[in-house]
């Protein structure tokens, strides 16, 4: 219909009685959204193309003979649009009869429940009580490949999977056979859709528990995570993502939507990528070598050994970590130019190739395996080192000057590295043989501990938040190495993250403008040209 | 300040004499002794009759092969108003979800029944029992193992007869 009207800016509808004013083009669905009226839905996703088969979101538009679908149904100015009149809601709790005909009920050990659309509609408007007689027809359980489990039994048909692998991937593994109720999804071939790198979207995907991660399986219940907003550390793509915690553990990575990073999806190579984040084996307090000895020192202990034994100058050198977070290796840039200025040397891992997604072009598991590359880069730190982030620091091992190393875990490293030099700082999450030599060891928190910005491959400026609890006595490094700044009389010490940002900005004038509440959860591109790193 | 006197009056011998309190209290000793009604128990030799509602420590169903019926689904300590419950779920080798921790603190629980209630599969029960002496502290912890061995009768939530109090 819309052809035939005069091109305009914005249409105007009502929707249960209250005034919408949308561009044309938009859905009544998105238009109802906007308002935060959700229409229930399965088979449409923003990220999608929508069939309009799930039957489950027609709306009653005045004038039309019969209830529309409002996922594909385009507002027009003037239309009035009724989402609960008795129509709509007798029509959503008939079809939600359907769907429970043949579903086995098994919330109990369904690791969706909780977070099931099915659930969730049947508890709001369905029928109290299934009037079916009729035995279910039962499917049993499927392997799909890689990480991805099918209980058939579970499925609505919402297509939501065969559909984002036939767009989104571009790599068809899914199909429905059958037909009627017997229809199912299933695969092509033997292998699923092991193999496929963006195949574990389609758990994220499935309004019900018919997908559903192996990795996860029975961990957790949805209702007991405790989400974070956070940024994905496993490429430079910064992947936009919401770390799932219990019992101070990471229990899984889920996707945040953000449409200028990652859309909806991620990679499967990063969401599986967080067991590290769970490690036991941390540094948890302040070492201070004695007679060739690490010995636990108070935190006020090993600044003032610290602060004493900078006071002779000597020249510096520096190892940092592209997983340390902008206001980490800022702080680090800036004592290191304090105290008269050296090399800092990073590694960094490094893939083959990138990973495209072909439905999302502006995502792919980049080449860059670090989160913040750029931010040491634009500091002028130099990347060292082999494609698996190991070697390059041999020049280091019998330095004989100031030696600080940030982050990196030097796992490949003897025993002995950095036992010349004059002073060696270690600030790390991890122990290991090369950090036991250090005379100074000052514990901090991983990133997902902390709060923190990591600028990606195209220069985008991205927040996380701390999710776990870290050791009690580790501190973001920006806060050590703040205190040694002011000091040397460089500077305040910050109080907060986001005031270690805004002196950031002293090294990286690329952030100026910036601030922490400004960027919020969507990122901000930095004050310059975009360069795409890497390729 | 002058110093005032006040004068007290020593109590009649009828007020303070013994004899009829006391004649009184051995009269109803000696009624007590003849009572047909008597409430007195001689535990542990007699048992006391529990009422089939009592809550007591928890017991665990069990299947005929010797599983626990319990599904792992986690809303017994979701609903759990003390926080006494401790489950991991996990897959047996016959795929189907059981705990592979299921412990509740006896010490912490506060006998309300909402696991029962709250029970989809009809597995955790409070019992109809109270003899729970040990001789050490962490025995109070009862492991799946042990809710699984209690043999006691479990609880009747609510009068089937009248399922709301009325």
């Amino acid at each position: 219909m819309s052809e035939f009207t005069q091109p305009q800016e914005t249409v105007t509808l009502t929707i249960d009685g209250r005034e919408v004013t949308v561009p044309p083009g938009t859905t009544i669905l998105q238009a109802a959204e906007s308002t935060g009226n959700r229409i229930p839905h399965y088979c449409y996703h923003p990220g999608l193309s929508a069939p309009a088969q799930c039957r489950l979101c027609l709306v009653e538009v005045e004038g039309a003979p019969k209830l529309q679908p409002s996922c594909v149904t385009q507002v027009r100015d003037g239309q009035v649009v009724h989402t609960a009149s008795e129509k709509a809601k007798g029509m959503r709790q008939g079809v939600l009869e359907f769907y429970l005909a043949n579903h086995p009920l098994d919330c109990p050990i369904c690791d969706q429940s909780g977070e099931c659309k099915l659930q969730d509609y049947v508890h709001e408007e369905g029928r109290k009580h299934g009037r079916s007689r009729e035995p279910k027809r039962v499917f049993g359980r499927d392997d799909f490949g890689g990480d991805v489990l099918f209980y058939g039994d579970r499925c609505v048909m919402c297509t939501r999977c065969v559909r984002f692998m036939n767009e989104v991937a571009q790599d068809p593994r899914l199909t429905v056979v059958e037909r009627g109720n017997r229809s199912v999804i299933d695969t092509f071939f033997e292998d699923g859709v092991d193999g496929s790198p963006y195949a574990g979207n389609i758990v994220d995907i499935c309004p019900v528990g018919a997908l559903v991660s192996k990795d996860f399986l029975h961990k957790a219940r949805a209702w007991d995570l405790d989400h974070t907003p956070s940024i994905c550390p496993n490429c430079s793509q910064g992947c936009n993502i919401d770390l799932h915690v219990r019992d101070n553990r990471v229990q899984r990575l889920k996707p945040r939507a953000n449409p200028e990073v990652n859309g909806h999806w991620m990679c499967d190579y990063g969401r599986h990528r967080f067991e590290w984040m769970n490690r036991d084996d941390r540094l948890t307090r302040p070492l201070v070598r004695e007679a060739g000895e690490a010995r636990p020192a108070e935190w006020g202990a090993a600044l003032s050994e610290l602060l004493e034994r900078l006071e002779e100058a000597r020249p510096i050198r520096a190892v940092a970590s592209p997983f340390a977070s902008t206001e980490e290796l800022a702080a680090l840039r800036r004592v290191v130019d304090a105290l008269g200025g050296g090399e800092i040397l990073f590694r960094s891992p490094e893939a083959d190739e990138e990973i495209p997604l072909p439905g999302f072009p502006q995502l792919a598991r980049r080449r860059d395996l670090s989160p913040n590359r750029r931010t040491a880069e634009l500091l002028g730190m130099e990347r060292v080192g082999d494609a698996q982030g190991r070697g390059g620091l041999e020049s280091l091992a019998d330095y004989t000057g100031t030696l600080i190393v940030l982050g990196d875990a030097l796992a490949d490293m003897d025993a002995d590295f950095g036992r010349q030099a004059a002073l060696y700082l270690y600030l790390g999450s991890h122990p290991s043989a090369a950090a036991g030599q250090a005379d100074v060891v000052l514990p901090i928190p991983t990133f997902a501990e902390q709060e923190g910005t990591f600028i990606n491959g195209e220069g985008r400026v991205q927040r996380f938040w701390p999710g776990l609890i870290g050791p009690e006595q580790a501190r973001p490094a920006w806060m050590p190495l703040g205190v040694v700044l002011s000091r040397l009389g460089v500077g305040n010490l910050p109080g907060s993250a986001g005031e270690a940002f805004l002196a950031a900005t002293e090294v990286l004038p690329e952030l100026q403008g910036l601030r922490h509440e400004t960027i919020g959860t969507r990122g901000a591109i930095l004050n310059e040209p975009v360069l795409l790193a890497g390729s | 300040m002058a110093a005032t006197v006040k004068v007290m009056r020593r109590p009649d011998p009828g007020e303070t004499s013994y004899i009829r309190a006391t004649l009184k209290g051995m009269a109803l000793t000696f009624k007590h002794m003849v009572n047909p009604d008597k409430v007195t128990l001689q535990y542990p030799e007699e048992q006391p009759d529990l009422s089939p509602r009592w809550r007591g420590t928890h017991r665990m169903e069990v299947h005929a092969d010797g599983r626990p019926k319990c599904v792992a689904c986690g809303l017994c300590p979701t609903i759990c108003p003390a926080n006494c419950i401790r489950l991991v779920g996990g897959e047996d080798d016959q795929g189907n979800r059981y705990p592979i921790v299921y412990e509740i603190d006896e010490f912490r629980c506060i006998f309300c029944g909402m696991c029962q209630e709250v029970c989809p599969v009809e597995a955790i029960h409070v019992g109809v029992h109270f003899e729970n002496a040990e001789y050490t502290r962490d025995r109070f912890v009862y492991d799946l193992d042990r809710l699984m061995e209690q043999d006691h009768p479990t609880t009747l939530l609510w009068d089937p007869s009248d399922p709301r109090s009325e």
